[in-house]
This record gives structure tokens, sequence and C-alpha cells, in this order.
């Protein structure tokens, strides 16, 4: 490079006003453009048969997650003023903008159908709270003789009653969710107030998250810049590392607010890669410039920056390139918000890329070397120079152990990736003891089940559903199905004929079961229409009568016992396709347990298409596929150790655990390209096999254990989150950079050593 | 439930006088009383073609024979189901009383072999899944509302009063309509039903209407829910007014003969 220091310092300044001028209108963009989108819809691939047929189906039979708001009087229910509660809710609830009358169902709004010898009567339970105790008498007497409602609104031992108020997902939003809890907090005493359903599950999460998240992002940030400083021993040096992280954090935020893309739950995993992955280039940078001052100390800080930037260009755009690329494999993901994950990762690791080769020597031009406690740093230079030397010649004696050790945690994982398995559940991101838990095991210990998978029946005959046959064959399912656990209770058209037929019959118990002929069927359908509400009845068959919706109210939301229930369903699948009848699912619980599968079959694919590329384009950057073979050790181990870990302690996947394993590979390859290229370099320059290896790990290995210690450090700070999905977050990438680490400057590194690569003859060596 | 009102002619209570007006002083009261106080015949039989259509376009189509005879005390109605084929001879009977008492009903079903009393305390439900309340079917009293004349204004090639009806009770399910009424014949031609949110909910439109034995007579309707993008169209067929229908057609007995 021929640049006169003149030149370099006006391309310095230029590039530092270019920098600012840019990321003033990225932080533009980002303050006006960007928006959160929290609806879980959003996220899912609309072209998926499963979801287009899950969604026709909501649409259909006007499926929607529930909010549950239980009403709790240890005395009983049965008293004017907790009646005249339950009546205000459900009419508060009415009265929101978010719901139409019919999405509350509490005893306030039920309709008490009833039957007599000589009639038929259709009335509310009651209309004004009742002041006398016959009347309450009365009431109570009709709830218990009504199991449309007993034990669905109102909890066996009446204590507790239920108002459910049904909702889209659409029409969620924060400051609903906050609105929707201070109401029912309204009404708290002396009767408790419980909350919970879905939706409230949702949003806590989307609530609970991101709150945990901007208390503990200050303090990882904190500590980062702590240790930071504590390795390079510079507060210049420490801001512009910190620099590049923070600003292509910005511009991949903000070219994404340009572009219009909403900010997605998944999206928030950007800084924590580009945090990881970012601090890198500045680390190797600084290390290199630091060891180059060491040997020179009278240079000039132009060219200090020359030789730094020539010699370490060409990893800083390995490395940023590779990991790029391996994020942009995302892209073959099916969910949208991961293919953007994955787009504006890879932008931001390669603005990482670009600020690490212009702001940081622009930097070091215009404010000058740092070069603070070199006495320090000259005195403690024979220990640590003799501890990486000790360690590279110790890997190298131990080469067995090594060896073995490695193996042996290779084999334990793989042992353990077998365990793994996938959980969609949102509630068992939250603590045992947590307020969300404990409603929703309350609610689940008194009602059906705050959760609930939907069974799609559809018949190509018109009126299929008014064969008794069919009907009985829906009854038949709904009882296997209930006598699991899990299963609180269910719901069809069959209650519906169960209940008329026995009402019609002067309430006799005889006829609680489906009528005889078929156009009794069609007879009490029409009459259901006229006297009760017609809107209930599509909600469990379509208009023809030939799609049926069975309605299964569970217990839990974990993903293995919805498998569970559903293998439960598909017992019956034969019987009903021996009769023309098809069988699918639908619901938010169902698009879940989809979804899931989809992100993770998405990652697990992505993630061994990346170490095909990455094998590949290493192969290519060194001109040897012994080189991309090695390189990619340390990603192998350390997605191996993650994902066998995960199934060793029993902790599943999901969306988030999955998507860490991306950190995986962008780490593993920083590691593994800085390492084989310092290699290669001594190994020209050396021509020694044994002088390389330490001078390798003095340089590199140096580098990658600060960054690794600077990176871990920051995110052990999560562990002391309050949200379970943060704590795991901070556990994951910690341990992976960890492995990263040590699969690095052990086993590849040994593997590089034996490998003789970029040496003619393989003579050279230790002995 | 209420098998009430559902006449081809209070029905909707869209019927005028035929007393042409000079433009004298209009209020929207006055014009709502004119509509209310249509005289309909005492008694009026017909075919009425009931169609439900969904959003996507689905339609369920019924077909049922009407008697209805109102001495001004006790207006009495009865429904026999033509088709579909498996509700062919249910019937419905109503009796509702002037005086405010609760309307009498009666249920028959083939199937069942049995006439059955039905009681109801829900009178804003919806008519037989269709997008007319019991309310929208029913003569509601000019002095349940306030009223007030908008404007005048053609529809096609009538001209006619536009008046908004505010109801004096808060509770109520609408928070106002807004009614169409033609100038030459008082007759309603169009109504808007606003939600207690102020929002539109539902569009009635008259289709056709013809003037049979001196009585202005809504032979075609549509009631169209515009939230829920669902319709119903209500045909009236072979109407035939003050044809001297017997009080003995209106038993439990006739019920279980059919029409």
């Amino acid at each position: 490079m021929k640049l006169s220091n003149k030149t370099l310092l006006a391309f310095s300044w230029i590039s530092l006003l270019l920098i600012v001028t840019a990321t003033a209108f990225f932080t533009y963009q980002m303050k006006t453009y960007s928006r959160m989108e929290t609806d879980l819809d959003e996220y899912m691939p609309k072209d998926h048969p499963a979801f287009i047929y899950s969604d026709e189906a909501e649409e259909l039979f006007n499926i929607k997650d529930g909010i549950l708001i239980a009403v709790e009087n240890p005395e009983g229910i049965y008293n004017t003023s907790t009646l005249q509660k339950i009546k205000d809710i459900s009419i508060g609830l009415q009265d929101m903008d978010e719901f139409d009358d019919a999405d509350i169902v509490s005893l306030y709004t039920a309709d008490n159908i009833t039957g007599s010898e000589e009639g038929l009567d259709v009335r509310a339970f009651y209309k004004k709270s009742p002041k006398d105790e016959a009347a309450l008498e009365e009431l109570q007497t009709s709830v218990r003789s009504n199991d449309m409602v007993y034990k669905r609104l109102v909890s066996e031992n009446e204590n507790i009653a239920l108002v459910v108020a049904s909702m889209n997902d659409d029409v969620f939003s924060m400051e609903f969710y906050h609105r929707i809890l201070e109401f029912a907090k309204s009404y708290e005493g002396p009767e408790k107030i419980h909350i919970a359903g879905v939706p409230i599950v949702e949003g806590t999460m989307a609530y609970l998250g991101p709150a945990d998240m901007k208390r503990m992002v200050p303090i990882v940030l904190l500590v980062i810049i702590a240790v930071l400083y504590f390795v390079m021993r510079s507060v210049k040096n420490t801001v512009l590392t910190l620099l590049v992280v923070g600003l292509s954090t910005v511009w991949a935020f903000g070219l994404m607010a340009f572009l219009r893309i909403p900010v997605y739950a998944v999206s928030t995993m950007m800084p924590v890669m580009l945090i990881a992955i970012g601090v890198a280039d500045g680390i190797h940078l600084y290390s290199h410039l630091n060891l180059h001052l060491k040997a020179n100390p009278k240079i000039s800080k132009f060219n200090a920056v020359k030789d730094m930037v020539s010699s370490m260009w060409k990893p800083v755009v390995m490395t940023s390139v590779t990991t790029a690329v391996g994020f942009v494999s995302l892209l073959t993901s099916d969910v949208y918000p991961i293919k953007y994950f994955g787009l504006f990762t890879a932008f931001g690791v390669m603005a990482a890329m670009f600020f690490s080769l212009v702001l940081i020597p622009s930097g070091i031009i215009i404010f000058g070397v740092s070069t603070p406690k070199i006495k320090e740093e000259k005195a403690d230079k024979e220990e640590k120079t003799k501890f990486s030397h000790r360690f590279a010649r110790s890997v190298i004696k131990h080469k067995y152990a090594v060896v073995g050790v490695t193996a042996v945690i290779i084999i334990v994982s793989a042992l353990g990736i077998n365990n793994i398995w996938i959980n969609s559940s949102f509630l068992d991101k939250f603590e045992k003891d947590s307020d969300i838990v404990q409603t929703d095991t309350f609610i689940n210990q008194n009602f059906g089940g705050t959760n609930t998978i939907n069974v799609v029946l559809e018949s190509k005959e018109a009126d299929a559903f008014k064969t008794p046959e069919y009907l009985r064959l829906i009854d038949e399912l709904q009882t296997g199905v209930e006598g699991l656990d899990i299963v609180g209770n269910s719901f069809s058209l069959s209650d519906y004929l169960k209940r008329m037929n026995k009402v019609m019959n002067a309430d006799d118990p005889e006829f609680d079961r489906i009528p005889e002929s078929k156009d009794l069927v069609a007879q009490y359908l029409l009459l259901y229409e006229m006297s009760g509400d017609p809107e209930n009845l599509w909600k469990v068959v379509d208009y023809n009568y030939n799609k049926a919706n069975v309605n299964f109210q569970i217990k839990s939301d974990n993903s293995k016992e919805i498998n569970k229930v559903m293998s439960e369903i598909e017992k019956y699948r034969e019987c009903f396709e021996n009769n023309g009848i098809t069988l699918n699912y639908a619901g938010s619980g169902y698009k879940a347990l989809v979804f899931t599968d989809l992100i993770l079959i998405g990652q697990i694919k992505s993630l061994f298409m990346s170490i095909l590329i990455v094998i590949i384009l290493i192969a290519m950057m060194f001109k040897s596929i012994t080189a991309g073979l090695i390189g990619s050790v340390p990603i192998v181990i350390t997605a191996v150790i993650s994902f066998g870990l995960m199934g060793l302690l029993d902790i599943p996947l999901s969306t988030t655990t999955a998507l860490i394993s991306s950190i995986a590979v962008g780490i593993g390859i920083d590691y593994a390209i800085h390492f084989i290229e310092r290699f290669k370099i001594y190994a020209q320059e050396t021509k020694d096999l044994d002088l390389t290896v330490v001078k390798t790990m003095h340089h590199s290995g140096r580098a990658i254990s600060f960054n690794a210690v600077v990176v871990i450090a920051g995110f052990l700070v999560l562990l002391s989150s309050v949200f379970p999905p943060n704590r795991s977050l901070g556990a994951l990438v910690s341990l992976n950079m960890f492995t990263s680490f040590i699969g690095t400057v052990t086993i590849m590194f040994l593997i590089l050593y034996r490998s003789g690569l970029f040496f003619k003859n393989k003579k050279g060596g230790l002995k | 439930m209420k098998f009430i009102n559902i006449t081809l002619i209070s029905a909707l209570a869209f019927i005028g006088l035929f007393t042409s007006l000079k433009a004298e002083e209009m209020t929207g009261k006055t014009i709502m009383e004119k509509v209310y106080y249509n005289p309909s015949g005492e008694d009026t039989q017909g075919e009425l073609t009931m169609s439900l259509i969904n959003s996507k376009g689905d339609t369920r189509v019924r077909k049922l024979m009407q008697y209805t005879k109102d001495d001004g005390k006790t207006e009495k109605k009865i429904m026999f189901f033509l088709s579909p084929a498996d509700v062919r001879g249910t019937s419905f009977m109503n009796w509702s009383y002037t005086d405010g008492r609760d309307d009498d009903q009666w249920i028959y079903l083939p199937a069942l072999k049995r006439v059955k009393r039905i009681s109801s305390d829900s009178k804003g439900d919806y008519f037989m899944g269709s997008d007319f309340t019991y309310d929208d079917l029913g003569d509601r009293h000019p002095d349940d509302d306030e009223h007030k004349l908008l404007r005048t204004e053609k529809i096609g090639e009538y001209e006619c009063f536009v008046v908004e009806s505010v109801p004096k009770d808060e509770d109520y399910m609408y928070s106002k309509t807004i009614t169409w009424v033609m100038k030459d014949n008082y007759l309603g031609l169009k109504r808007e039903f606003y939600d207690d949110r102020d929002k539109l909910l539902k569009v009635l439109n008259i289709k056709k209407f013809e003037n049979i034995s001196g009585f202005w007579t809504i032979l075609e309707t549509e009631m169209h829910n515009v939230q829920k993008d669902h319709r119903t169209q209500m045909l009236f067929d072979e109407v035939k007014i003050n044809n001297g229908i017997p009080e003995s057609k209106f038993t439990e007995r006739t019920m279980t003969v059919g029409k």
C-alpha cells in the first residue's frame, strides 16, 4: 500500500463522516418505521397445507382462543354479589370493542334449555342477580342439572365461575393485554379473580421476555465492556470494538425498517448474534496490532494500521463472508421471520466486517494508537507467551487424551441427541411457581382445560352430519378421548342433539343419546336454530352439515401431551374414513405444534447446509479440501454438544433454543478460519511446524480466548434473568462459545498439527 | 324465541297509508306513525321462501306456508315447513297479545309426533338463523324511539323521507336505525341498523312490493348483515289477503295434520 499518511488521514475522516451519516439515516428509519409484530399467526407460512386447512376451519367454525376469567368465592358463587360480579364482568367484556356479544360465554350469557312433559323452556339462568334464598337455590339446582354449563362454566365445588371471552389473535395487542389484566383486577375482592388462557399466556410472554431483556441487556453490555476493557486494556479500543457491534446492529435493524419489515420475536436474537460474532473482528485486529506494536515499539500509527489491515483483512473478510453465508442458508426455512432473521443477521455481519476494516483503522488513525500499560504488558508478556506455548505443547503431548475425551463427549452427546424433543408449549417457558402457571393449573383443576384441539370431520355428502350413525361415531370419539386424564371435556354437534333429545323427552336421562332417525335430527336442529342461538351451532357444524368440528379441552399445552391426545384421536381415523369422512386438525395449539416442527426441520436443514457451504468456502479459501474439513470441526462439535446436552438435560427444543445453533456455525467458523489462516502464515514464514503451532496458539489462540471470555462473561449474566427462556439463551450461548473455543484450540488444533497442512514435507514436527 | 309477527304485511312494519299528501309539515315522528298505522288485512296467507346465504355464497333454502290472523287483540300465526324434505311437516304456532302478555308458542315435530309448548325470554335473538331478529320482524311502536327527519332523497324512482330513529331505551340492541320511507305510499323502502357501537350492522332492502286487495304488501326483501357478510332473502308468493281464514286453523290439532 503506497498511500501517504495525509491521504490516509483524509480517507479516515471521510469514512467516519459517511458512517455517521449512514448511521443517522438508519437510526431515523428505525425510529420511524420499526414495528413489533406480536401476532403469532403472522409468523406462520400461509401457504403450508396444514395452515391453509386450519385457517379455513377456524374461519368456518369461528375457532378462537379463549381468555378465561375465573371468579372464585370460597363461600360459593351462589350469592347476590358474586353473581352480580359475573354479570358485570360479562357485560364489561361485551362492551369492549375487541369482542362481539356472542364471544362472551358465562353463566350470565348462557341459555338454559330445559324440558318438561308439555314443553320446552329456553331462558337465561338469571337476568338480575337473584336476591332471595329461594331464587338462589333455584339457580343452583338448574345449573346442576345442565351439563352444558355445570363443570364447564361453574366448577364442581360451586366455588368458581368462569367467564370465557373468545378472541382473534389479530386484535390482541400489548395495550389490550394490559387493559384486560387491569379490567379483571378491578373486580378483585372479596372474590378472587384469576385470568388465564392462551392469549394471556402469549401476551405475558411477549411482555415479560422483552421486559426482562430490557433489564438484563444493560448489565450484559456492562459486563462485556468491563471484560473487553480487561482484555484490551484500552478505553479507545474497547469503545471502537463496541461501536462495531452497536453500529452493525443499528444498520441491520435500520435496513429492516427501511424495507418496512416488522420486528419479529426472533429478530430480537439478532443483537445476540451480532454481539457474539461482532466483537471477534475487533479483538483479532487489536490483538494483532498489540503484538505487532510490542515487536516494533517505534513504528508510526500509520504503518501500524497498514500492517494490521494488510495482514488481517483476509481472515476478517473470510470469517465474515462464511458466517454471513451460514446465516443466509436460513433462507431455506419455510418461516418468514426466520428467513428475515438469517438475511438481516448476515447483513449485520457484513456491516460488522466493514466497520472492522474501516472504522477501526480510521479510528486508530484519527484518535491515535492506544499504547497503555506497555510496561505492564511487557512484564507479563513472557509469561503469556509461555502459557500459550505450554498449552500448545501439552495438547500435542496429550493428544490421545484429547482425542479420547473428545470422542467420549461426542458419543455421549450423540446419545443425548436421541432424547431430544420438541416443545411448542408457551406455558413451559415460565417458572413452575409463577402466577401464570399457577393460575393455569388452578383453572385446569376445576374446569375442562385452558387449551383446545379441534378435530375437523368432513364428508362429501351434504347433510352427512344429520346421520345418527356418524353422530354416534363422533360421540364414541369424544368418550374415548375424554378417557385421557389430560382431556377435560369435549364438545360437538352430538352434545347438542343429545341435549335436545333429552329436553324434548321431558328431561328423561334415558334420552340423553343421539336420536334414532335422520329426520328427527334435522327437526331438532331446526328447533335449536329457532329456540337457541344458531351462532352456537355454526361453531360445531357447517351450513351444509357435511363438515363438523369436535372441540377437545386439554389441560396442558405441552407438545408431548398434545401428541398423546392426537394419537388417541388417530385411533378413530379409520372408522371415519371407512364412512368416507376425512379427519383433520385445526386451531392454534395444533398450528403451534406444526409450526415448531417446521422451524426445527428448517433449522436442522440449514445447519447441515451451512456446514456443507462452510466446508466448501474454507476449502476454496485455502485451496485445500482438508482445510475445509478441518475448519468444520469446531462447528460440528459445538452443534453436537449443544443439541446433545439439551437432550441429556431434558431441555426441549423450541424456536429460540434451535436458533442458537446458528451461533455455533457463526462462531465456530470464525475461530477455525482465524486459526487456520494464522497457521498458514506462520507455516509459510517459519517453515517449521513446531514454531508454527506455538506461534499460532499465541496469536490466534489468545485472541480466540479473549473473544470467548468476553462473550461468555456477558451472556452468563442472563443466568440471573427471571424469565426462563432468557436464562437458557444465556446458558446456551455461553456453552456454544465455550465449546467452539475449546474445540478449536484442542481437537481442531491437533488435527491441523497432524495433517501437516501447509507444509510441503510432513517431516517437521515436535518430538 | 318468537315466531311472532312474521306476517307478510305487518312483519316489516312498512305499510303506509295510501293517502297522498300535500307537502304539509312532516316530522320524523308523524312519518313513522303513518308507517306504523298502516292498515293490514285481517288475515293473510302465503308461501314464504327464505334463503340464507353466508359470506362464501353457501345457500340454504327453506320453504314454508304461513297463515296469520289478527283480531286487534291477538295475532295468531301458524307456519308449516314444506322443504327441505327432512323437516317437511314441522309446524310452529305463535299467539301474540297486544296487552303485553308473553307470547304463546307451540312446535310440532313430525318425527317426534308430539306438540310441545315453548317458552322463551330471548327477544333479541335471530329468527331461524336468519339476519332478522324477532324484533326486526315485529312492529316497533313509534313511541319507543325519538325520530328525526334528516332529509328527503330519491332511491331509484322513489322519492323518500329519510328518518333517523334513536331508541329511548339505551340498552336496546341498536343504537339507531335510519329508514327511507316512500313519500307516496308510506312504505319503508330501505333501513339501516346500527349496532351498540354506532357501526353499521345491517341493511334491509325492499326489492318488490305490490298492492294486493288494497293493501300495500312487501313481496321480496333482503337483509344484509354487513359485518358478517351474511344475507337473508325472503320471497312471498301466492299471497292472499282477507281470504277468511277460519279461527280453527290456529289449533294444536291443525299443527299435527299439516296445512
